[in-house]
């Protein structure tokens, strides 16, 4: 059972999340990005925006430690955050996060984040444009709450008690869910077989190993922990950064052995992680079909096709 | 966000054969989860000692506890972290053998005794004593690889009588390189002990060549296990030559070398083929990472 919200009533709700900690949305500035909102009226819910929702639990650069005269003192922040207008492919994306990071040892900084986040998506109408292939990732429902757009009003679906607390006094609605279908899919789904293909090396020719497709990607983690002292040499901080396996420097060793020196072995290793690695462990593709990847590969190099193309 | 109830889940049907193969306790027991701490402890520097050009031995004040083969990652505040691997075993006092080859590795170099030092660990999967019970031993390492073989020589003369005939072999540069030199005579006496060196200077009349040289004439019986730790390229010449030998893939085990950052399965450096060299390694068994030890 979902509950119903009249288009009229939606910036008040917009300005009761706004009371309930910082609210994130997509705003169109020189592009269409998640950002702190400060006028509910900025915010614009059509199309994708370009970063995904990741950096609001895994910011880009972050402090894991603080260090006070050669002592560590942990620090966690403390400030509450709605996330609005999240795709399912975005919502997924931090499902995926979550098994590594809430696992037997959790990640206290993410934990912190998540736990005091409430995340509230949009549901697609249709694919954002032809490089969406979110229908061959088997993506799950994962939300705080669901918006779905029915003309003059919005279905809403809840997905957890927290949401729920959000829309109680709202009228009950009961709605089939809409599915999402892409133009782009995946062919195969299994590629432990192909890892000595030739076609690899053929379309990772003209990779530039920029790392772009890693940091916009909903799903990928990998970092890299650095420390930073100051003058005095005694305080400081250990840092979090956003790392990319595309990197040459990411395999490198005391000595400097790189493992994964080749560009093919470096591209292959992500998709490898995408699609199958992860797959294997948790059940679940770790990538989550948003086409972000395609998008804005400034080579044009299609994460897809690549894989449709194994023989 | 609340997790669904378990008891209204529905699982899905599995045949009673299927639920066996699953119990089926793997040969490699992964390390026991509640070992695992995130917390940063202070240790003091006890001792350093000199071992070859860059590279000392630190004594810690505390034990470190851990297996054979783990390893713990060392923080120098505010100057950065390094793994590095655990080089002895039950002893009051850990220690820790690091070769200056970074910015933070140097700068721990550097320091005196009585300096500090925040660690963490020990993580990952060591060489597995426990399955080694009963069999003959043979410890093959290069350079700097030694150090995680020397944990594991330190167990045998601990539990002597669980392993049968032990023989080690090291293999090092040239002499001022040699490393553990006073283990090494100590070890002279209870085990066959071989060294070579790649280069040879006046005075040294032991053997000459790489270490597939002196493990060409021996002979292994059925029921070894070889612990390893070296540089890639020796690994490989290694097993090239173990092969030859009819030794069994599941009678390797080798300790991978990777870049780790944050020891607990997350920060993705060290993956090797969707296995992480600080949980599920750094020690495999041969068969576990046949063919892809290099990428």
């Amino acid at each position: 059972m979902g509950k119903l919200l009249k288009k009229e009533d939606f910036n008040r709700f917009l300005l009761k999340l706004k009371s309930k900690g910082e609210l994130i949305a997509p705003v169109k500035r020189d592009i269409l990005r998640f950002e702190p909102v400060e006028d509910v009226k900025e915010i614009c819910l059509e199309g994708l925006p370009w970063f995904p929702i990741k950096k609001f639990f895994l910011p880009a650069e972050h402090h894991l430690l603080e260090i006070e005269t050669r002592r560590p003192v942990f620090k966690l922040r403390t400030n509450q955050q709605v996330i609005f207008g999240a795709k399912l492919c975005d919502l997924n994306g931090i499902a995926r996060l979550d098994k590594l990071f809430l696992d037997e040892i959790p990640d206290q900084h993410y934990k912190e984040a998540r736990e005091k986040t409430i995340l509230i998506g949009i549901h697609c109408k249709e694919p954002v444009d032809e490089n969406c292939f979110c229908e061959s990732m088997n993506l799950k429902p994962f939300y705080d709450l669901m918006f779905y757009d029915i003309g003059d009003s919005y279905h809403i679906e809840i997905g957890s008690e927290k949401g729920r607390m959000l829309v109680s006094k709202f009228k009950d609605h009961k709605m089939e869910l809409p599915a999402i279908k892409t133009e782009k899919h995946l062919k195969k789904i299994d590629i432990s077989n192909y890892f000595d293909d030739k076609h690899w090396q053929k379309d990772t020719e003209k990779c530039l190993s920029c790392g772009k497709c890693t940091l916009l990607c909903p799903s990928c983690l990998c970092y890299d922990i650095h420390d930073e002292p100051d003058l005095s040499g005694e305080n400081g901080f250990r840092k979090r950064l956003w790392d990319s396996c595309h990197y040459k420097d990411f395999t490198e060793v005391a000595g400097g052995h790189v493992f994964r020196d080749q560009r093919v072995s470096r591209y292959k290793h992500r998709v490898f992680h995408k699609i199958q690695y992860f797959k294997d462990e948790f059940e679940d593709f770790m990538c989550t079909g948003c086409g972000r990847c395609i998008r804005l590969c400034p080579r044009k190099i299609d994460f897809a096709d690549t894989i449709n193309k194994l023989k | 966000m609340k997790l669904p109830d378990i008891r209204k889940l529905k699982l899905p049907k599995v045949s009673v054969q299927e639920v066996i193969k699953q119990l089926q306790v793997p040969t490699i027991k992964p390390i026991k989860i509640q070992a695992v701490s995130l917390k940063l402890d202070e240790f003091t520097i006890i001792k350093k000692e000199f071992q070859a050009p860059y590279t000392f031995l630190f004594t810690l004040s505390k034990a470190l506890g851990g297996e054979p083969g783990q390893f713990v990652q060392v923080s120098l505040l505010p100057y950065g972290e390094v793994p590095i691997s655990l080089c002895s075993y039950d002893r009051k006092n850990s220690q820790l053998l690091i070769k200056g080859v970074g910015n933070v590795t140097d700068a721990i170099c550097a320091l005196d005794v009585k300096s500090k030092l925040w660690i963490r660990g020990p993580y990952g999967r060591g060489y597995p004593v426990e399955e080694m019970k009963g069999k003959d031993l043979v410890v093959i390492a290069g350079g700097t690889g030694a150090a995680p073989p020397r944990s594991v020589l330190d167990y045998v003369e601990l539990h002597r009588k669980n392993f049968g005939n032990v023989r080690v072999f090291f293999g090092f540069r040239n002499p001022e390189e040699i490393l553990f030199k006073e283990d090494i005579e100590r070890w002279q006496k209870k085990f066959e002990t071989k060294i070579t060196l790649d280069k040879g200077d006046e005075n040294w009349k032991g053997h000459v060549g790489v270490i597939t040289t002196i493990l060409e004439d021996q002979k292994f019986e059925p029921n070894t296990a070889f612990v390893m730790c070296g540089p890639p390229i020796m690994i490989k010449f290694v097993i090239e030559l173990l092969k030859k030998k009819n030794v069994k893939d599941e009678q390797i085990y080798v300790s991978l070398e990777r870049r780790m950052k944050c020891g607990i399965k997350k920060c993705g450096h060290c993956m090797v083929h969707g296995k992480y060299v600080c949980r599920d390694g750094p020690v495999f068994r041969y068969d576990e990472i046949k063919g892809m030890e290099n990428d």
